[in-house]
């Protein structure tokens, strides 16, 4: 058991897993979707580690496999051979038809732009939608999911001032809009909205009040400067910025031989 | 007394039912035997209701105008299907912007001959901007903001089964794709390609497990939605899929070469979708067999 691994052995997307995995609770049900491997992998992690009654949805297929070793899963989202692991499929019929049963749902999403209220952008960048100078891939079913869950987790594969920008040029998910507390409540938007952002170099929160991203902690050997001169905006920092927790010998020894054996996170 | 009509048709029959400029939904798993079919017949201008590689083959192969799609991923680590996005950046095919609460909302309004169907999902969002058909209204009952979502009506669309009767009583393995039957029931036609046509006894063996009732043409097509999987039949082809998704990054970096290759291998000199299944060949077939 690698109980000596020193911070500089971990790869950052191994500690954003370990991160997100202990902000999980037992009995919640996560909805993964697709191309989000650190996010698979946290989910997983939890599960196994503490959240035995979790509900994990991936791409339409619910699971519960705490009860296994290890869980192969096809690298692509429309392989087939996700099903291999399902008790049930939330597609049969409308996979929309019960959203007012979300706020028990926790959801994650990536985006191509995020801004300081984090809303999301998969629809593209450019100043002419007609002929958008990067075209995303569309929204996929975030808009419904980031209106409903109870809560969701912003998850960015690397951090870099292109992506978390002062203003998205298009919005496909409004987590708090224009700021305030009251944003979404005054939009009719029931669910929770979004709780962190999780980057390989920090983890951001929204401030109480205004709701403006707010760095929480900065992984190891990251520097706040670092964190700023790659961030699009300017963020809320307060007087005291913890080091993001590492994960502990047990949480690495279950990520490195259960859930990741393949090693992807350390690839990254 | 006339006797019953069979509903079996040829995929180059069914191709010939839908026409340039047609609105077309493809649901999953994909009719691929069909969409290779309207690829051939080079069916242009086409408004196209699809996501990932299948929606990316046929803008490749320049059948579309317009699109409707909630995700146009690649797959493989591709975020964005390359002739997509090209084509999409360049202008050269028009996006319907919208996500899948608000394509079943559409197809739905559709299906129940209602003018719009309202939407939570995207309030607060740029889609109706993006979109100025979804229009931003307050619900006359409780005041909610909502969207309005038109009617997305297919002229046809294609599907993929496992197995029909001639009479076109389908029956899936593990039941429809999450929008099958959406794109079902807002169509004008539905053609439904399946993998074995079996005896009307078969179907009435469990009327429960049949799940589009009269389709309106059934193609038999066995293979039919390789590269992608068909449940209960074969995996999907993942290598078949890179190389087409290589040879469409490449194209949509300037070198089509490897595009211009495909198509022609697999689609335009293959007449027939048992020709296909020659250019793939059987043993690649019967790989897709193990799981």
């Amino acid at each position: 058991m690698p109980s000596d691994v020193s911070a500089q052995d971990l790869s950052p997307q191994e500690i954003m897993a370990a991160f997100l995995a202990r902000d999980l609770k037992d009995t919640e049900h996560l909805m993964v979707g697709v191309a989000m491997p650190i996010v698979e992998a946290a989910v997983r992690l939890a599960h196994l580690l503490h959240g035995p009654n979790m509900e994990l949805i991936f791409f339409g297929t619910r699971m519960n496999v705490a009860d296994r070793h290890t869980l192969p899963l096809p690298a692509f989202a429309w392989d087939n051979r996700v099903v291999r692991w399902a008790e049930s499929f939330s597609d049969t019929g409308h996979r929309f038809e019960d959203v007012k049963h979300w706020h028990k749902r926790v959801f994650f999403i990536g985006g191509v732009q995020v801004d300081p209220h984090g809303n999301t952008n998969l629809i593209g960048v450019g100043p002419d939608y007609a002929t958008l100078r990067f075209r995303g891939p569309g929204s996929v079913g975030t808009p419904t999911l980031s209106t409903h869950v109870g809560r969701y987790y912003i998850v960015l594969n690397s951090h870099s001032p292109r992506i978390l920008v002062e203003r998205c040029d298009y919005m496909s998910t409004y987590g708090w809009g224009g700021g305030g507390a009251d944003a979404r409540k005054k939009l009719g938007l029931p669910g929770g909205g979004p709780k962190y952002c999780v980057t390989p170099l920090c983890v951001m929160d929204f401030d109480e009040e205004d709701k403006h991203m707010r760095l929480h902690s900065v992984h190891p050997g990251v520097t706040l400067e670092e964190v700023q001169a790659r961030t699009g905006f300017a963020l809320t920092i307060p007087s005291q910025v913890p080091t993001t927790l590492v994960p502990t010998p047990e949480e690495l020894h279950v990520l490195r031989t259960r859930v990741d054996p393949e090693g992807r996170l350390r690839r990254m | 007394m006339e006797s019953r009509t069979s509903h079996i048709i040829d995929e180059v029959e069914a191709a010939s039912r839908i026409e340039d400029g047609m609105t077309v939904a493809i649901g999953s798993p994909t009719p691929m035997a069909l969409v290779h079919q309207i690829i051939r017949r080079g069916l242009k201008d086409l408004t196209v209701v699809d996501v990932g590689l299948s929606l990316d083959m046929l803008i490749a192969a320049g059948c579309v105008r317009k699109v409707v799609s909630y995700y146009a991923g690649g797959g493989f680590g591709v975020p964005v299907a390359p002739a997509f996005r090209r084509a999409a950046e360049r202008g050269e095919i028009e996006v319907w912007e919208c996500e899948e609460g608000i394509l079943t909302s559409g197809l739905q309004a559709a299906a129940q001959g209602l003018p719009f169907l309202p939407w939570r999902g995207g309030v607060g969002t740029s889609l109706p901007e993006v979109n100025p058909d979804l229009k931003v209204f307050a619900d006359p009952i409780r005041g909610e903001t909502l969207l309005a979502v038109p009617p997305i009506k297919p002229d046809v669309t294609l599907l993929h089964a496992a197995v029909s009767d001639v009479y076109g009583n389908v029956q899936h393995v593990g039941g429809p794709g999450w929008i099958d039957l959406f794109m079902q029931r807002a169509a004008d036609q539905t053609i439904v390609q399946v993998e074995k046509v079996v005896a009307n006894e078969d179907v009435r063996k469990d009327p429960w497990a049949t799940t589009i009732a009269g389709a309106d043409a059934i193609v038999r097509v066995p293979y039919g939605a390789h590269p992608f999987y068909s449940r209960g039949y074969y995996v999907q082809d993942n290598a078949h899929l890179k190389d087409y998704l290589d040879a469409s990054t490449a194209a949509a970096k300037g070198d089509p070469a490897a595009l211009h290759a495909y198509f022609a291998r697999y689609c335009r000199e293959p007449a027939t979708h048992a020709d296909y299944l020659e250019q793939i060949g059987i043993r690649r077939l019967l790989e897709l067999h193990e799981y």
